[in-house]
């Protein structure tokens, strides 16, 4: 008799494989639900495949989207390799943009010094966002989930009232945002900027760091066991603050690669969820700075296929629905990979006992 | 086998009749059958993976067993649940207790019961406690709180709260594991009343010496399966041993030297001097204790857990500062920090590993470049060199006999005596100087326990000092040269191990001072 037993851990393979059948799920559930209220799936389905991977401007598309959502998902991605989370990274986000927004608006100069010095400075805000939670969780022990989040609200309200107060745009006089800022990160293909290759390498130089050198190492063990980490005599003190400083730098530099490469202006609501977003993001890469990458290729894909469903008058709320639905199924089937046959009256006894 | 005690026609207490109980990869038990009668004490003996905690969750409802049959008074039962089993009058007193530590031990008592009066205040299960408690003969304080109890109270509680639901078959899981030698006397005593009641008792244990002297017979498991049930009358410790392991264990004199051992050194390698520690509510853990540790010694740790013992190995390994005096280490003022003391020497196997030697979800390799990744090969530079790390981990695992099928997966699929052999040998690498070793043995089978040894005794003639600090009183006598003996946080008093009264140790491990220095002692109890 062959039953199914769960175990500890989970193959990559098994994970690959159950996510596979959870997104060919989640697309048959939408599409029966689609054909049941009286939708031609077929014309949706090739609408949406033709505007996402089917054409160059879905694929310009899509890279954009990844673009801030790798650095996110690595920002939260990181924090929870020392057993923490970062749910700051949409204040963190603003803070960059506001950061890398102020040095393009008012610092003239030629282009190859302000664009490095905006991202100077879209770091150094991010990080100053998240100091004061980081040294609160690093010697007070205060959870560093609450503090991150709540600052998220004061980042996106300061960035409404920089974008529509001091700094708005007084050329145009449109309201809801800042003024043009002239420079821009250069173009790679189409609308594609360079902070796309730039953030695919910045997840891979984390993977590396986190595998191949001594200060990853100790982030590891100290998230895997804080304890182990005591007895080795690992200074945990230092690697959490540097590791949740480095975070609030990550989320900072997707909210500047927003601001000079995409967006060109400081605009309030700009992150539009995408700090969140890498919450979803690292959730999905299980804890790998490199499996951020195509995690964040998929949740680029849902947000691309929603805006498409969107123009099909589908309501907002159901296209939400979708990527809960998606999520869901995802989580399920990474639930399901622990399972795995075993054939109980088999001869051959593994060595490691329970 | 025809048992005599056994008036004929009455069914036993319990029957399994093939049991088999499986996990990924695991035969946790597989066709095991056995019976416990009325009035019997049954042991149930083996090695840690034997089966036996397995066998008992089947028994009393935590798992459902794959395949076999429960007979109970002659009927089938099944159990969905412990709740089931303790209404058929099968209670289990586990070996981490399942109290609630800020209740009272009345409110314990009547937790999740269905003869619990409603709506009843304090006092009302404060005197039904009470009565309880005398009925079964079980001592407690019925309006004390679980947590400001000591382990052997808690048991009390424990068992008491099985009694009082009519239990007629008591299952304890190595119920003296935390028990000084007079608690596990009157727990014993106690089981005996029990029995005379016509009750049953199954007891898992690994220790020989308590299976000899409580219990009636002895079935034996090994790799999940029934070896077989004695007498245990007809039984000696060396054949009880001889059948669990399924080979002769041969006792060894631990303390005679090889031949071309180092010598006891002359000035001592670790020293504490007046050393105290306090706990963060202020409370002294650890109160003026001075020792010095000789290179090619072991030096015993004796006492009941919870005396300072964690301290003392804390200091000893740099992971805690004294508060008040002195460690040397050579001679010197010690470097403050666990890393600085295993750079010089300092090798540390704590007393839960899972909790702290070991990353659990990390992999092998990762595990055993813990102590060594900061220098070349591994480190360096900045670097982590993972195949460097792998060619250490492969190392030591060679050194160790421990087969890793994959040295990326989580060390915690690794059995317990296992991850405690990598964590010996790891340690073992770095200790040039001291090596301290807490409750080594704690959750090993014989053949763990005596490779562990063996690794002491290794180290011990290479010169390094040894810490090890044990509760099991025929371990320290056999492998220390001498013994503390700790109680309260205080060093008692150091004994030379050759010779020493078993009987004056245990007064010392509870805290009376008979003897050596009469002046400051207490009085003979």
């Amino acid at each position: 008799m062959t039953r199914f037993q769960r175990f500890p851990t989970a193959p990559a393979r098994l994970v690959l494989a159950w996510r596979a059948a959870a997104l060919v799920a989640a697309a048959l559930i939408v599409g029966v639900l689609l054909a049941l209220s009286g939708r031609d799936v077929f014309v949706l389905g090739e609408l949406v495949l033709r505007s996402t991977v089917g054409s160059r401007f879905g694929l310009e598309d899509l890279a954009l989207f990844m673009t801030p959502l790798v650095l996110t998902g690595a920002a939260v991605t990181v924090t929870s390799r020392i057993g923490l989370w970062n749910i700051g990274g949409e204040g963190q986000f603003y803070l960059g943009a506001i950061g890398a927004a102020g040095v393009g608006l008012y610092l003239p100069g030629p282009q190859i010094i302000v664009l490095p010095l905006m991202a100077l400075a879209a770091i150094a805000c991010g990080m100053a966002w998240i100091v004061v939670p980081t040294l609160a969780r690093a010697y007070a022990g205060v959870s560093e989930i609450i503090t991150t989040l709540l600052l998220n609200f004061v980042a996106g309200l300061l960035t409404y009232w920089l974008a529509t107060g001091p700094w708005r745009d007084r050329v145009t006089g449109a309201l809801a945002s800042s003024g043009r800022i002239s420079d821009a990160i250069p173009e790679l293909w189409g609308v594609v900027h360079w902070g796309f290759p730039l953030s695919l390498a910045i997840a891979a130089g984390l993977a590396a760091i986190m595998t191949w050198t001594g200060w990853g190492y100790e982030v590891r063990v100290s998230g895997a066991n804080p304890g182990a980490a005591r007895y080795a005599g690992m200074p945990m003190r230092g690697r959490v603050i540097a590791v949740m400083l480095l975070s609030g730098a990550l989320a900072a530099l997707a909210g500047m690669f927003e601001v000079a490469g995409t967006v060109h202006r400081l605009q309030g609501g700009m992150a539009d969820n995408f700090g969140y977003l890498g919450i979803v993001v690292a959730v999905l890469a299980r804890r790998s700075c490199l499996a951020v990458i195509p995690a964040a290729l998929l949740m680029a894909l849902i947000l691309d296929a929603g805006i498409v469903l969107q123009t099909q008058q589908l309501a907002a709320t159901a296209v939400l629905a979708i990527t809960g639905l998606v999520l869901l199924l995802i989580a399920i089937g990474d639930e399901l990979a622990h399972y795995r046959p075993v054939a109980p009256a088999s001869s051959t006894r593994s060595g490691a006992a329970a | 086998m025809e048992m005599p005690s056994a008036a004929p026609g009455t069914p036993p207490v319990l029957q399994l009749v093939g049991i088999c109980k499986y996990f990924p990869g695991v035969i946790a038990n597989e066709d095991v059958s056995l019976d416990v009668r009325p009035g019997e004490i049954l042991a149930l003996l083996g090695e840690n993976g034997a089966g036996k905690s397995t066998l008992m969750n089947v028994v009393t409802g935590i798992y459902q067993p794959d395949a076999g049959e429960m007979i109970l008074d002659g009927y089938g039962a099944e159990f969905a649940s412990p709740q089931e089993a303790i209404r058929a009058g099968v209670g289990m007193v586990h070996q981490h207790f399942k109290l609630v530590p800020a209740f009272t031990v009345a409110e314990n008592i009547h937790l999740g019961w269905s003869e619990t009066p409603r709506n009843a205040s304090p006092a009302v299960l404060e005197a039904r406690t009470r009565a309880l408690s005398e009925q079964f003969g079980f001592p407690v304080n019925p309006s004390a709180r679980v947590e400001d109890l000591s382990a052997g109270e808690q048991q009390r509680v424990e068992i008491l709260r099985v009694l009082a639901r009519r239990a007629r078959l008591l299952i304890l899981d190595e119920p003296t594991a935390v028990l000084t030698p007079a608690e596990a006397r009157d727990l014993f005593s106690a089981l005996r009343a029990f029995r005379a009641g016509g009750n049953a008792v199954i007891i898992i244990s690994h220790k020989l010496d308590e299976v000899m002297e409580i219990s009636d017979r002895v079935t034996i498991l090994r790799g999940g399966r029934n070896v077989g049930t004695w007498e245990t009358r007809e039984c000696s410790p060396r054949m009880l041993a001889a059948r669990m392991v399924g080979r002769e264990i041969v006792p060894q004199d631990m303390r005679a030297r090889a031949e071309g051992a180092a010598g006891r050194g002359t000035a001592p390698e670790l020293s504490l001097r007046s050393v105290s520690i306090r706990d963060e509510r202020g409370v002294e853990t650890l109160s003026d204790v001075t020792l010095d540790v000789f290179g090619g010694e072991i030096l015993g740790i004796a006492g009941v857990a919870g005396n300072g013992q964690r301290e003392l190995t804390e200091v000893l390994t740099g992971l805690l500062s004294p508060e008040r005096g002195e460690v040397l280490l050579g001679g010197r003022t010690a470097p403050p920090g666990a890393d600085a003391f295993a750079r010089s020497g300092v090798g540390h196997i704590p007393q839960d590993r899972l909790h702290s030697a070991l990353a659990p979800s990390l992999g092998t390799t990762d595990n055993m470049a813990l102590r060594e990744y900061r220098a070349p090969p591994i480190g360096g530079s900045g670097l982590f060199r993972a195949d460097a790390a792998l060619a250490l981990a492969r190392e030591i695992a060679g050194l160790a006999e421990v087969r890793i099928p994959d040295f990326g997966a989580p060390v915690r699929n690794l059995s317990g005596g296992n991850q405690q052999r990598l964590v010996a040998r790891r340690e073992m690498r770095i200790a040039s100087r001291v090596l301290v070793a807490a409750y080594p043995s704690r959750g090993l089978d014989i053949g763990a326990i005596a490779t562990m040894h063996r690794y002491f005794a290794e180290l011990r003639d290479k010169g390094v000092a040894i810490v090890l600090v044990s509760e099991d009183l025929e371990e320290l006598l056999n492998l220390s040269d001498r013994i503390g003996v700790m109680f309260h946080g205080r060093l008692m008093a150091t004994l030379d191990a050759e010779g020493a009264d078993i009987e004056r140790i245990g007064l010392l491990m509870g805290g009376r001072n008979v003897g050596e220095d009469a002046a400051s002692g207490g009085g003979v109890g």
